[in-house]
């Protein structure tokens, strides 16, 4: 099961991101019609699309049980559904005062779940499974180190986040939480 | 295009079929004309009471509805499985459009839409169940409405027609009630056993026609869908079919229970009993359900309907159990519409009234979803159909609430008719959807939120759309994307846009390849080139040969305008780069100057926005989804926007094949002869632009005319030289504004241009922009190398005189469009506001007021409020660089000179001469010539002077230097015209100074005197360039002079006198006034130097002396000089100053007898240098030069010595007064006078002095006891004497005794007590003898 974070700027930059393996297993409720998908064209473009629709990522489920490091899933696809959620959590985000909002959307197999900052940033989590509770204690670990990044003088809410610091710890807590 | 509409499932289909030439705009009106018919009452529809056909007939006063829709596209063929599952997706009826002038004839028309409805139909499908064509009449009469009648299946509506819309809506209706009657006759064939067990025989089972119940009367309509081309022999070719099909049939459905239940629903339980066969009936009732809902007949539906889910509960029929869930859904929206037409108002509190159709859908969407897939072939495409249709349906059903406010009766008219644009409902615009206000207030009075319809449909979403055929994929799509535009869900529509996008570019791509192949493969060659293949019989070797077929364009427009609004979904702007016409190159406006400058500063701080790594993606897809199009020029546009916009994160790859790609694709466009082209894109590359500066020799100079008239009061400039008392004078650099240019020179601008591009950007063109004067010169083509900066060097010439602007250049990339790039000089106003809006910037920048979607780059300008950041519409105009173009100048060369090696040697005082020969090497005559110098030593001399810390005294010396010693000087003589080609010699005297090291000539000169067209206006200027001629300088210094002195001369003895001086006796004499002038002159230089010293006095004879100083050594000088006295009104006269400097205050406060010894020693000096001459000549050589003694000072004494005496008094002795006979003994000038004896002291004043004046006269003889004499010795008065004037006093005296006596007197002036002038006696008594 991976998990796929991103921390977004206001401009809708990411300045951070994370794909994370956990290891526990995929509950895999897949429907009948996700099945014995045909190829029906060859061309470029029916590639982008075959991307799009999820179809390339469940048949890789399918096909090997391990997912392959770093590109098991179609990083571009997987980052066209983290910026399409923000639609939602942007709209969510206006009426609702809490921080973390759960399951905010569902996109193919993906449920997004996001922590927004009191400085509008976004983190946008991409997962497959419930975990509530993990997810939620995952994000506010995140936020500690991301508002510890902050006060870093030099740091705006532009800067991309490169410390490799920062970077071990959200690992660390992706580990414990998810 | 399909829509799904909420209440599909309820709507009659009629299919409107173009047939024959109607043209489309003739079409579309018609086709909308109808579509105002979206449903009719049951009462209106004329009841067909014959046996099973009435099953379905309205009641005769039911009040319900039948509702149609009018679509102009049959369903694909692979949807034929469904034509039982779901009859509402098939056109049940078909209506042909057809317009007809005078010249058709009807049957043709007829057999026109026969052809086209077997082309639409395949040969099994059960549809449609009716058929009709309409004939507008168009033109005025028609003659062949009486044969329309004659024609079953045809309609003619003729033009001048009254009420159209009655005629046409009775029409409809008659259609109508054929269809229905037809739904009677399949049912009763599926009631049957048989016919109900090959309903369930398959998951999808789809009726052969030959296995359906045709009525003989039913088989007059159908006849016509055979393939058959004549109209005649149809009837033959359907007897086959029907001979077995009907009688089998007949037979079968002997059950004849239909009648009772013509009117009334017909009691479910009863017939379940009746039909007892293998199995279950619930597919049959699910059916029975679908056409009573299309025949508007919602009870009997919902009846039937929960019959077959009672049924389906304990099966495992998931689809069929869906579809009834559906179509329950359907039913209950139909009847709210029906009651709630008008008011609406029970609605309970608790649970929002669509939940209950909501769980009917969700219930639905889940079945679908878990649906197995049992018997293969095609049956995944049609379930995830199925499913994504039912999703859509629900999703539109919250839509249709949230955008109607709530549920109501327009939510339910937006769900039952959709209304000409089905994706925008009435609630919401184009501009409101933007809002985010506006959306979010939908939200709250239906209270649904946009998150949960979004939930519900992104359902829809997931890999099953591979199962769908391209036509059905596009349409969810589109349909997805568009309810997500309504909700305001922008990226979400670009996900899926770009999905459509794929689906679309893969149809194309693929038909295109199809295409080709066969082309070239089997198909003939198209008729314009059919010669060619026919001749040579070896078609094959055209193989290689390219043939460009003309291509389709239509959509390419849409296709891009999605591409660029995907691109701006994620903060792309693909518009940056414009697309221009080629000709237009139009005026350069100072707006676009200024918006160029505020570009600059904008680009400095432009914020990240959007997700690179996507951007990238999108923009790769885009330039390849308009190459395959193939659209070159959005191909270019898509490249160079990206490039412009996204540089910062394009990898260098990307930038590299983004640019070829650019650039191939604007080769393909220009050789294709589009008309449009982009504009230069690479954002402002001109970072500077220079005059590379002249050398010295061609610069010109302005000067005002009037300088070539000699003025009278010459104040010599060298003496104020370039003194200027302000270290900073603005005015001065005001007046060195204007460059100034050469007519018909050649200009060289060094231009500054940047790249900061990976790659090597080439530019086509550039050029200057100028305006003013007309300038000559070519464009240049350039490479600039990647990532640098770069520096072109343009020339041209200027061909007219007068302003030349440079305005800055054009520049043009490959393929392009010209674009001009201003840049004005900076003044300090627009500095400040630069710098100015530069802060507010920076202030700003990192700021985030807005996020996501509100906060695009190119949105962002107009949200700020600041109006520091506003474009400042009063602006001083800009400056520019400007240029004078002066006339054609002439051009002059030293073509040689007499100094060697640039350098002069010259000893101390010497003077020697430098010959320069000029040449004119240009066409023009020189009529001016003007020789100024310059040396090392004016520079310090003139600091000297500014400085004004000199004293009088130093600040003449000085200025004496600088004025009648210069280092070169010329005669002005020596210039003459010099006409084209000529030389000239000129002559320039040095004169060796010391501590000179260096000297430059300048020679100005100038063509002044032109031939001028009469009309024109004298000139006030002229032009001069200038030559300079730099010369090295040594000065030896040999002789040094010191120790000027004047000395007295006193009476000596004659004999003395000639001992010592010779010749020179006669002017010198006892007399009084000379004195001696001596100086030492030391040679400090290797070689003997011979000087001489010349007298020139006037009146006096000259007198010159000489000697040879050896090397080392030191001679003294003694000379002497007359003595001579200035007038009073002279020497009062003030120290002048050579310059006409003013404001000189005496700093020295000096009282008036000093300040008046300071101006005696002053001219007194002066004086004696103009009597005085010192020459030095080399021993044994040529050269000879002046010995200055102006190093030498003045002192009092020797003053006193220089001057005349005012008064001279010689005195003598005589025995006796009037007798001369027996003079006193005189030997060497002593007198020898007897001893007491009485003898005259004659003394004589005489007044030297230039003023008549009073003198007394003293005599003092020593307090001698020895001698008596006569009146007094002291204040004797002599009375006034005038100038020149002398007077003798006598007085007697007696020595009385031997010795020697020296008697003296003097003479005072009355009134003061010193000195005017002393006389001297001595006498010596002695015994006789």
């Amino acid at each position: 099961m991976s998990h796929h974070l991103f921390l977004l700027s206001p401009s809708d930059t990411p300045l951070y991101s994370l794909t994370h393996y956990s290891t526990k297993p995929v509950a895999n409720v897949s429907s009948p019609l996700a099945s014995n998908l045909p190829n029906w064209s060859t061309s470029a473009f029916a590639g982008t699309l075959t991307a799009l629709s999820g179809a390339s990522s469940s048949a890789q489920q399918t096909a090997g049980g391990a997912v392959r490091v770093g590109g098991g899933q179609d990083r571009h696809v997987i980052q066209m559904i983290a910026n399409a959620s923000l639609d939602v959590i942007e709209d969510l985000m206006k009426t609702q005062s809490t921080m973390f909002l759960k399951s905010v959307d569902k996109f193919n197999e993906w449920t997004v779940s996001a922590f927004i900052t009191p400085g509008n940033m976004k983190f946008v989590l991409l997962h497959e499974g419930k975990n509530d509770d993990g997810i939620k204690s995952f994000f506010i670990d995140v936020w500690e180190l991301y508002v510890k990044t902050m006060l870093n003088p030099f740091h705006t809410a532009h800067t991309p986040i490169r410390s490799t610091v920062f970077d071990t710890r959200v690992r660390a807590s992706a580990k414990k939480h998810l | 295009m399909d829509t799904h509409a909420f209440a599909s499932l309820a709507q009659v289909r009629v299919l409107l079929v173009p047939v024959g030439t109607v043209p489309q705009s003739s079409f579309d009106k018609y086709a909308a004309e109808l579509r105002t018919f979206d449903a009719i009452r049951l009462g209106d529809i004329p009841a067909d009471n014959k046996d099973e056909k009435a099953r379905f007939m309205p009641n005769p006063l039911s009040t319900g509805y039948l509702h149609l829709s009018f679509p102009t596209h049959p369903p694909p063929f692979s949807h034929l499985p469904l034509s039982l599952l779901r009859p509402s997706n098939f056109p049940l009826a078909v209506i042909g459009l057809a317009a007809c002038s005078k010249t058709d004839s009807l049957p043709s028309i007829l057999d026109e839409f026969n052809a086209s409805l077997l082309d639409i139909f395949p040969a099994g499908g059960m549809y449609p169940l009716a058929k009709n064509c309409f004939v507008f009449e168009e033109g005025e009469g028609n003659t062949n409405v009486n044969l329309g009648d004659s024609l079953p299946s045809l309609v003619v509506i003729p033009s001048m027609m009254g009420n159209k819309k009655l005629y046409i809506g009775t029409l409809l209706a008659d259609l109508c009630s054929h269809v229905l009657g037809e739904f009677g006759t399949l049912v009763q064939g599926l009631e049957s056993p048989a016919g109900n067990e090959h309903l369930n025989s398959a998951l999808m089972p789809m009726l052969p026609p030959s296995d359906l119940p045709q009525p003989l009367d039913n088989g007059r309509k159908r006849d016509s869908l055979p393939p058959l081309p004549t109209h005649s022999s149809q009837p033959e070719m359907k007897a086959f079919n029907l001979a077995s099909a009907a009688s089998l049939k007949r037979n079968s459905s002997g059950s004849v229970f239909r009648q009772s239940t013509l009117n009334v629903p017909p009691p479910p339980k009863k017939r379940l009993s009746s039909i007892g066969v293998a199995s279950s009936h619930g597919r049959l009732f699910k059916v029975l359900g679908d056409f009573y809902l299309l025949a508007g007949r919602t009870e009997d539906a919902a009846v039937w309907y929960n019959e077959a889910l009672l049924l389906f509960k304990s099966s495992s029929d998931t689809v069929w159990q869906a579809a009834t869930l559906e179509g329950m859904a359907t039913v209950s929206i139909i009847d709210a519409w029906s009651a709630g037409q008008g008011l609406n108002t029970s609605t309970s509190a608790l649970r929002e009234p669509w939940s209950d159709v909501f769980d009917k859908l969700s219930q639905a969407i889940t079945l679908y979803h878990r649906s197995p897939a049992v018997d293969g072939e095609h049956n995944y495409s049609l379930l995830s159909y199925l499913y994504s249709c039912a999703v859509l349906r629900q999703a539109s059903l919250l839509f249709s609430v949230w955008s109607a406010k709530g549920w109501g009766p327009l939510a339910f008219s937006t769900m039952l008719q959709p209304g000409p644009t089905p994706y925008l409902p009435p609630t919401l615009s184009h501009q409101g959807l933007t809002s985010w206000a506006t959306l979010e207030r939908l939200s709250a009075l239906s209270g649904i939120s946009r998150s949960s319809i979004s939930a519900v449909l992104a359902q829809v979403h997931g890999p099953w759309l591979l199962h769908l055929g391209a036509r059905e994929r596009i349409s969810i799509l589109e349909n997805t994307a568009s309810l997500y535009a309504c909700l305001g869900y922008r990226r979400k529509e670009a996900y899926i846009l770009r999905e459509v996008l794929g689906c679309i570019l893969d149809l194309i791509v693929c038909g295109r390849e199809e295409d080709g192949f066969s082309r070239l493969s089997s198909v003939p060659l198209p008729p314009g080139l059919g010669i060619q293949g026919l001749n040579s019989s070896s078609s094959s070797q055209r193989g290689n040969v390219g043939v460009r077929f003309s291509e389709n364009m239509d959509g390419n427009e849409s296709v891009l305008k999605l591409l660029k609004y995907v691109c701006k979904v994620l903060g792309i702007n693909l518009d940056a780069v414009r697309l221009l016409d080629n000709s237009g190159e139009g005026p350069p406006d100072e707006q676009s100057v200024a918006a160029s400058i505020e570009d600059d500063i904008g680009t400095e701080f432009i914020e990240p926005y959007g997700w690179p790594e996507l951007q990238v993606g999108v923009v790769r897809e885009a330039v390849a989804v308009a190459e395959a199009l193939p659209d070159f020029l959005a191909v270019a546009q898509f490249a160079l926007s990206s490039l412009k916009t996204l540089q910062a994160v394009l990898a260098p790859g990307d930038q590299y094949h983004l640019y070829t790609t650019s650039n191939r694709a604007l080769m393909t466009a220009h050789r294709r002869g589009d008309s449009k082209s982009v504009e230069y894109w690479s954002g402002k590359p001109l970072v500077s632009i220079s005059l590379s500066s002249f050398p010295l020799v061609r610069l010109p100079i302005e000067k005002p005319l009037s300088a070539l008239q000699s003025r009278p009061s010459d104040i010599t400039p060298i003496l104020t030289g370039g003194t200027d008392p302000f270290l900073y004078n603005p005015r001065r650099a005001l007046g060195q504004g204007k460059s100034l240019v050469v007519q018909n020179e050649l200009l060289e601008f060094v231009l500054v241009l940047r790249n900061p591009y990976v790659f090597d950007l080439e530019i086509q063109s550039l050029s200057l922009s100028t305006s003013g004067v007309t300038f000559d010169s070519k464009p240049v083509r350039v490479v600039l190398p990647s990532t640098s900066f770069h520096v072109v060097k343009l020339s041209g010439k200027a061909t007219e005189t007068g302003p030349l602007i440079v305005r800055g250049c054009f520049v043009q990339a490959p393929g392009g469009i010209k674009r001009e790039f201003t840049l004005p000089l900076s003044t300090e106003e627009e500095e400040e506001r630069v710098s100015r809006k530069r802060a507010a910037l920076e202030c700003e920048v990192g700021r985030s007021k807005y996020s996501g979607l509100d906060c695009f780059p190119w949105e962002k300008a107009s949200k700020r409020t600041s109006t520091q950041l506003a474009v400042s519409t009063t602006k001083a105009p800009l400056r520019l660089l400007e240029y004078t173009v002066v006339p054609e100048q002439p051009l002059l060369r030293i073509r040689r000179t007499s100094v060697t090696h640039g350098a002069v040697m010259m000893y101390d005082g010497e003077m020697s001469t430098i010959r320069i020969t000029l040449e004119n090497v240009s066409p023009l005559p020189i009529d001016f010539l003007h020789l100024v110098f310059d040396d090392s030593t004016i520079a310090p001399a003139q600091q000297a002077l500014a400085n004004g810390d000199l004293s009088v005294f130093d600040t003449y010396e000085t200025e004496y230097d600088l004025l009648h010693r210069p280092v070169f000087s010329w005669n002005k003589e020596d210039t003459k015209d010099i006409p084209p080609g000529h030389k000239l010699t000129i002559n320039i005297n040095c004169y060796g100074k010391v501590g000179c090291t260096n000297g430059t000539i300048h020679m100005s000169y100038s063509y002044v005197h032109r031939p001028v067209a009469s009309h024109d206006p004298a000139p006030q200027v002229f032009h001069t360039r200038q030559l300079s001629y730099p010369v090295m300088v040594t000065v030896y210094h040999m002789l040094e002079c010191h120790g000027m002195d004047i000395l007295p001369f006193p009476s000596y003895p004659l004999e003395l006198d000639q001992e010592q001086i010779g010749t020179d006796d006669q002017c010198l004499g006892n007399e009084t006034g000379w004195c001696l002038f001596s100086v030492e002159v030391r040679n400090t230089y290797g070689l003997p130097f011979e000087i001489s010293f010349e007298r020139i006095q006037q009146g006096k004879p000259r007198g010159l002396t000489s000697t040879i100083v050896s090397p080392g050594s030191t001679s003294r000088v003694v000379f002497p000089i007359k003595k001579f006295i200035l007038s009073e009104a002279h020497v009062s006269q003030p120290i002048p100053t050579l310059s006409d400097r003013q404001f000189i205050v005496t700093k020295s406060k000096l009282s008036k007898a000093q300040e008046r010894a300071q101006r005696e020693l002053f001219w007194y000096r002066e004086e004696l240098f103009k009597n005085l001459r010192g020459h030095w000549r080399e021993a044994g050589g040529t050269r000879s030069g002046d010995l200055s003694l102006r190093q030498q000072r003045m002192t009092l004494p020797m003053l006193e010595t220089l001057r005349t005496e005012t008064a001279s008094i010689h005195m003598s002795l005589d025995r006796h007064e009037g007798s001369d006979e027996n003079p006193v003994a005189l030997h060497d000038g002593k007198y020898y006078p007897p001893s007491s004896e009485f003898v005259y002291l004659r003394t004589k004043v005489t007044n030297l002095s230039l003023t008549s004046l009073v003198f007394t006269l003293g005599f003092d003889f020593q307090s001698s006891p020895h001698i008596i004499f006569e009146g007094l010795l002291r204040d004797v008065p002599v009375g006034r004497l005038e100038s020149g004037e002398s007077r003798v006093v006598d007085t007697g005296l007696c020595f009385l005794a031997y010795g020697r006596y020296e008697i003296s007197a003097e003479a005072k002036v009355v009134g003061s007590t010193e000195s005017k002038g002393a006389g001297r006696l001595v006498a010596t008594v002695r015994a006789e003898g």
